[in-house]
């Protein structure tokens, strides 16, 4: 299957943060849920995906182009759209929408009224006017209405009540079956498990994994640590990060280290428990 | 370049700076330090920069299927447009001056700078120093504009404190004339401002679209 996005040892150096050999790539038709914490390089990633963020090194190359010799041409196929950021904010959309199209060459008025509708978007509202979810839904209008072949969402859901949150959802995966690809990044771990089939999971600006999600999970087991006393130094060794709960703790290792834990009671984790486990780190 | 232009005209600009434009009608004004005029024209182009980085403008255009460099030549083209209306009124108005108002007392008498062709060319200066200092200043980090207005504030009152004392020093009263005498002078300041304004505008530019494609937004 074709690649629509290959990202290839990109590197970002800031004062007090840096983005190390970020790799991944996406399949042509999959969606991808990006991951990570507050401030683990997921907004710098994407930012670096149209161009808006300069990196040190490293290639990117989206629909078989590479950014730097035909960032016009890719700006044309993909759409961007990101939560908390709003233009023109004393403009009605109808004005918006009238001046973004003509820069589009595929831009559909059909598909455009299409989404202003499902969204209950008013045209002749000034953006102002609109509350913070209703922002973001009419940045997604604007990203969907030029019938692009990659999505680049940066927290497309925020903001955004359980039902529209849920719509959206719906809308990905009807894009993904037309053969659109999208990859965006959340905080709402739900979101994946509910149209997501592939995660990109980025840790203090290092790709920790890029996999199916099925794969990911299965490389993880979660175990209940009743009493932490009765743990040999061994078996701490091997845990990449410990919880507490009101119960206990519970420690997460990999899938193949489970046999230094025949005592414990063992758990299949969810992408939550997982992100929760290795970002606490140790014991 | 066309879409974009439409785009900083509908989308980017702040009414105030269309407004503005009249200040280009102080020409007209006896008794006064007209060059301000040209100042009050990029005081209203500042607004447009403000309103721009409110409503997250750059951010916007850069995300458009547009050349990262696109971005920062139509902003240039927009300012310059502005500032060329601007001139164009003004020199209209100037040489309704110099050809039927030349002998009106107030103008005879005028204690300031009288509106010829010398004023014409302080007023392009003017400008280029709003496009070198301020217009490349802002572009530098696509952010922030208070620093290089200021800066660009001070530059423009020493120039015009400094035309307005020259032609009060004996042997320069001849770029103070309301009419055409010494019109090859008159009009070899005006070619070479203009020279100075198209040279300081395209640096600006260049320098612009360096600093802009290395900015992270």
């Amino acid at each position: 299957m074709e690649y629509v996005l290959k990202v290839n040892r990109l590197n970002k150096e800031y004062s007090n943060f840096k983005l190390e050999n970020v790799s991944f790539s996406i399949k042509q038709g999959s969606i991808m849920g990006f991951i990570g914490r507050n401030g683990a390089g997921k907004t710098t990633t994407l930012k670096a995906l149209m161009n808006l963020v300069r990196p040190s090194s490293g290639e990117i190359e989206l629909l078989s182009m590479s950014l730097r010799e035909h960032e016009k041409e890719i700006k044309q196929r993909v759409g961007y759209a990101t939560g908390g950021i709003s233009y023109y904010k004393r403009k009605k959309l109808i004005d918006i929408i009238n001046i973004t199209k003509i820069f589009y060459r595929n831009w559909d008025d059909e598909v455009c009224r299409h989404y202003l509708k499902m969204f209950a978007l008013d045209k002749s509202k000034k953006l102002f006017e609109l509350s913070e979810g209703m922002k973001v839904k009419f940045n997604l209008t604007i990203a969907l209405s030029h019938h692009a072949e990659l999505l680049i969402l940066d927290e497309p859901t925020s903001g955004l009540d359980p039902v529209s949150r849920d719509e959206l959802l719906e809308i990905f995966l009807d894009l993904a079956k037309e053969g659109v690809s999208i990859l965006f990044s959340t905080h709402i771990i739900s979101d994946l498990d509910r149209c997501a089939d592939t995660i990109t999971y980025i840790r203090k600006g290092k790709i920790l994994a890029s996999e199916k999600i099925d794969e990911f999970l299965e490389n993880y087991s979660l175990i209940d640590l009743p009493d932490k006393g009765i743990i040999s130094d061994n078996q701490k060794g091997k845990f990449l990060g410990v919880c507490l709960n009101k119960n206990g703790s519970t420690a997460l290792v990999r899938r193949n280290d489970e046999g230094f834990f025949k005592e414990f009671k063992k758990r299949e984790p969810d992408l939550e428990s997982i992100m929760i486990h290795l970002e606490k780190e140790g014991f | 370049m066309k879409k974009l232009l439409c785009k900083e005209f509908k989308l980017t600009a702040c009414p105030l700076t269309f407004i503005f434009i009249v200040f280009s009608a102080m020409t007209m004004i006896p008794g006064y330090p007209i060059l301000i005029g040209a100042f009050f024209v990029c005081l209203g182009i500042l607004y447009t920069f403000q309103f721009a980085r409110e409503d997250n403008d750059v951010l916007y255009t850069a995300l458009l299927p547009v050349a990262k460099n696109d971005v920062v030549k139509a902003r240039y083209i927009f300012v310059t447009s502005i500032e060329m209306i601007s001139f164009i009124i003004s020199s209209i108005l100037t040489l309704i001056r110099m050809i039927f108002l030349s002998n009106v007392e107030v103008y005879v008498n005028n204690p300031l700078m009288n509106a010829n062709l010398v004023y014409l060319g302080s007023y392009l200066i003017i400008f280029a120093l709003f496009n070198l200092i301020f217009v490349y200043g802002f572009f530098r980090t696509a952010y922030y504009f208070g620093k290089p207005f200021l800066y660009y504030s001070i530059a423009t009152f020493v120039l015009v404190g400094a035309m307005e004392t020259l032609h009060n020093i004996p042997g320069f009263e001849v770029l103070n004339v309301c009419n055409f005498d010494r019109i090859g002078l008159q009009l070899s300041f005006l070619l070479i401002s203009v020279c100075i304004y198209v040279v300081a505008t395209f640096v600006s530019m260049k320098k612009s679209i360096s600093k802009f494609d290395n900015i992270d937004m």
